[in-house]
């Protein structure tokens, strides 16, 4: 058991890791409720959330748009984050999953 | 830089040799055009060779020219002694001129005091004198950054106009796009490389094929990302493109389909009708528009032999078919429908419509006739549904008058959707009555349309002074005291007698509309900042707001969850509030907003 820690654990499914802060993962509406302390989730216990279905490389640019959707969440006329064409079709998937 | 010499030659030619001045001349039109006209009786032997030889000519008086130049100086001081007036003015230029030397000569640099040589490119520095080349070169990225600098604001224009495209498809201004949004985006660019969807989900493959209509990628060749044999379910909003064939794949791929949509179904002919007959047997959901090819043969057919399956049929812009008989096979086969939309089909007359009595699980009926109909038959068609009825749709009915709305009020008792627009001959009192019956009986509405429904007597711009026709104040108050509670979506654009007073009343002070959301007041004249920061404090989750022509509205802080479109003139003043709209929403109580009335 720990206490909530400012940053969090990503895992893909390839087995890469991400450390991102806590504030910008539970923006994502499926990590919110996995770390919930509530929830009483392994993942919240651990602060470690393993990501079955989403590819490394993929998770990487989730990971930056939890931080571009962080930093640009309160300003006006956001310019739109740059996604590479081929992988927009797992992003597309994987933020359906994730809640962003 | 090449014609100043020119320029000091001028002022002395009148003491100096005379010839100067036409040369000059010549050399001024053969750079222009090679061809020289020049008055002056000296040199007319000479004009008219042309080509090499006035080339050179002219070069060797240019050569002259600069020799004067620097003649000149002499006379300067001469001239420095005399008292006249025009000397320290003639001083002033002559100093300045003295500062500027010509290519192919020796200079200072301005800036690092290094001897250089001056080419055409020497550039200027900030008091004037020359620069060498590499300080000439530091100056220029200088410039090119405060150029960049004062380019940016330029733009806007642009990014406005998709700003305001953006509030249009309902998305709002503050915060980042979600990353499903910027990945659909993505993909549609990309459309005709996208090999397949996967495992997508039926919301997600929803909101693909919207975008993909929207920006025009729906072709025959992306037509098969949407087709998966267990689909039950397509939605194509624009299938212009799509042709004969294209609408049988759909068919053959999923033979499962319970539900279609296709939008300018242009292209849909018999013959695929026929085909989803044979094919799609289990078709429940049939929504098509401007299906114009179809014949009403085959309408006939297919709802005699299909009707009995259908649950809703939603048809809009037919033109040349689907007539009363059409109507009559309608009401006798399609028993199971709740669902029947029936908009701008042109054929259909009072004949036809009276068949629509006889559907016996009626629930959600929406007409928007062309033929002049008589107000009795909608009227016994309500009757008969009344107690069924959730949603009532009635657009354009200008023959219908207040015993319409004396049937919905006694008939209806379930009701949750009503629109009632272009209804000129209602008056504001019953409008106000037929919700004030309501009260108790039919349980507050969630999307209420009254658009247009006003008098239309161009004669009277403000309406009859006795009786006010169309929604106006009494109505307006009635409308929101019944329903208000429940109200999601309400339109009353255009519905321009509703008085100030009114919104004032509705959205005063106290009251609150929690489940509004979307609120169209378009050419509500007598809307303006005031009104507008009131419904923003009364309704807390309003997320649009359209008020084309409400040219009262000046400065309003927008929440932050909303959008207000349709405010060109305003727009500045509302951006500006639009970060701290949030804020202000989250103080309780009625008087933080700001009010500039």
């Amino acid at each position: 058991m720990s206490e909530p820690t400012e940053y969090v654990t990503l895992v893909s499914y390839d087995g890469f890791e991400f450390k991102i802060r806590r504030s910008a993962a539970i923006i994502s509406g499926a990590i919110r409720r996995m770390l919930d302390p509530q929830s009483n989730f392994a993942e919240a216990r651990t602060n470690r959330c393993t990501l079955e279905t989403i590819p490394g490389i993929v998770l990487e640019k989730v990971c930056e748009y939890l931080y571009y959707n962080e930093k640009f969440a309160d300003s006006k006329d956001v310019p739109d984050m740059e996604i590479p064409a081929d992988i927009a079709m797992d992003l597309l998937i994987a933020s359906d999953f994730l809640d962003v | 830089m090449e014609n100043a010499d020119d320029t000091i030659v001028i002022p002395n030619t009148e003491e100096d040799d005379s010839d100067a001045v036409p040369a000059l001349k010549r050399r001024k039109l053969d750079k222009g055009k090679g061809k020289a006209r020049v008055q002056s009786s000296d040199e007319d032997d000479d004009l008219p060779v042309k080509g090499k030889g006035t080339g050179k000519k002219g070069k060797g008086k240019g050569k002259a020219g600069k020799g004067k130049g620097k003649g000149k100086k002499k006379p300067r001081g001469s001239e420095d002694d005399s008292e006249s007036e025009d000397a320290d003015d003639f001083l002033a230029r002559d100093m300045y001129k003295k500062g500027k030397k010509l290519p192919g000569q020796l200079e200072n640099c301005e800036e690092c005091r290094k001897r250089f040589t001056v080419t055409p490119y020497s550039k200027t520095g900030s008091d004037g004198g020359l620069l060498c080349a590499p300080c000439g070169k530091l100056l220029k990225g200088e410039e090119a950054k405060a150029k960049k600098k004062t380019q940016k604001p330029a733009v806007t224009g642009r990014r406005r106009r998709k700003v305001e495209s953006e509030k249009l498809d309902g998305r709002i201004g503050v915060g980042a796009k979600s990353l499903v949004q910027l990945s659909i985006e993505k993909i549609a660019r990309y459309a005709e490389d996208v090999e397949g969807f996967g495992d997508i989900s039926d919301p997600l493959l929803r909101k693909l094929s919207h975008i993909f209509t929207k920006n025009r990628v729906l072709k025959p060749e992306t037509l098969d990302l949407f087709l998966r044999n267990d689909n039950r379910k397509i939605e194509i909003h624009d299938a212009a493109y799509l042709e004969t064939d294209n609408y049988d794949r759909v068919f053959m791929e999923c033979p499962q389909m319970e539900d279609i949509t296709f939008g300018n179904a242009c292209q849909l002919k018999d013959q695929n009708l026929q085909y989803m007959l044979e094919k799609a047997r289990h078709i429940k959901h049939l929504k098509l528009y401007a299906a114009n090819l179809i014949t009403t043969d085959m309408w006939n057919t297919y709802l005699t032999e299909h009707g009995p399956n259908l649950e809703t049929l939603k048809l809009t812009w037919l033109n040349a078919s689907f007539d009363d008989s059409t109507m009559e096979v309608l009401a006798k086969r399609c028993m199971q429908l709740t669902r029947l939309k029936l908009e701008l089909c042109g054929k259909i007359t009072d004949e036809g419509l009276k068949h629509l009595k006889d559907l016996p699980r009626l629930a959600h009926l929406s007409l928007h006739l062309t033929q002049p109909t008589d107000p009795e038959i909608i009227e016994s068609i309500i009757a008969a549904h009344g107690a069924r009825l959730q949603t009532l749709c009635l657009a354009h009915i200008p023959e219908a008058t207040n015993s319409l709305l004396n049937t919905i009020s006694s008939h209806c008792t379930r009701l949750s959707k009503l629109r009632l627009s272009s209804a000129e001959n209602l008056t504001d009192e019953g409008i106000a009555t037929m919700f004030n019956e309501w009260t108790g009986k039919n349980p507050p509405l969630s999307f209420i349309d009254m658009n247009s429904t006003r008098s239309v007597d161009y004669v009277m711009p403000e309406g009859p002074d006795e009786e006010a026709v169309g929604l106006a104040s009494a109505g307006f108050i009635a409308l929101m005291k019944h329903s208000g509670s429940a109200l999601r979506k309400l339109n009353v654009s255009s519905c321009r007698h509703i008085s100030m007073a009114a919104f004032s009343e509705v959205f005063g002070t106290g009251s609150t509309y929690p489940n509004l959301e979307d609120i169209d007041l378009s050419f509500c004249g007598e809307v303006d900042s005031y009104v507008m920061a009131g419904i923003f404090r009364s309704c807390p989750n309003l997320t649009r707001v359209i008020a084309f022509g409400c040219f009262r509205i000046e400065e309003v802080a927008v929440p932050k969850k909303a959008v207000l479109i349709g405010m060109p003139r305003a727009q500045d003043a509302i951006e500006q509030f639009g970060g701290v709209g949030m804020d202000m929403m989250g103080v309780d109580g009625g008087k933080e907003v700001t009010v500039e009335a």
